[in-house]
């Protein structure tokens, strides 16, 4: 049997608020696809999902972090 | 009443430091009334965009922190969607945390586009 780590919310744990300004921290939580994780990867709470997405989005839009990388456009 | 806001713009990026600052000296004007002394002005400088807009690979970003009745805003963003030069314009409610939550913490307000 696996043993796995109990997944907690990064953001719970660090009390970073959440910034769109953060390419960084935005790209950690996107896949190689720039795609959102899904909690159940993340382990992201509920609440700090929502700013996240939110967050990714906006980041998205001001071409901080790309919609789709390079790579597959 | 006023709020605080935050507004992100990205300027074309062949833009002189001085048109820059040309512009945004205009645009803290429609913001805060006494000239733009209010506005907090970050400016990032030349950035490379994740992917192209108007076929333009890097753009320079100014980041503006200010407070100001929200009827200001119609007019500041109008300025900017009309000004070929600004190539994306973003304006959020500032995320900034309010007092330490009371009984019933008020939500951040969220954005508009």
């Amino acid at each position: 049997m696996v043993m796995q780590r109990r997944k907690v919310c990064h953001f719970c744990e660090s009390k970073v608020a959440i910034d769109y300004k953060e390419e960084h921290l935005l790209d950690r939580f996107t896949n190689d696809r720039g795609k959102i994780l899904p909690r159940r990867v993340s382990g992201t709470c509920a609440r700090h999902q929502r700013q996240l997405s939110q967050a990714v989005k906006r980041g998205r839009f001001l071409a901080l972090i790309p919609y789709i990388p390079d790579h597959q456009r | 009443m006023p709020r605080p806001y935050e507004t992100v713009i990205i300027f074309d990026s062949t833009l002189e430091d001085a048109q820059v600052q040309e512009k945004l000296q205009r645009l803290t004007g429609l913001v805060a009334p006494d000239g733009g002394d209010a506005v907090n002005v970050d400016v990032w400088g030349k950035r490379k965009l994740a992917y192209p807009i108007d076929k333009k690979e890097q753009g320079i970003y100014a980041v503006l922190r200010y407070e100001t009745e929200p009827s200001a805003l119609i007019e500041f963003e109008r300025v900017m969607r009309l000004d070929e030069q600004v190539l994306r314009q973003l304006t959020v409610v500032d995320p900034i945390v309010p007092a330490p939550p009371v009984a019933r913490a008020p939500r951040p307000a969220e954005e508009e586009e």
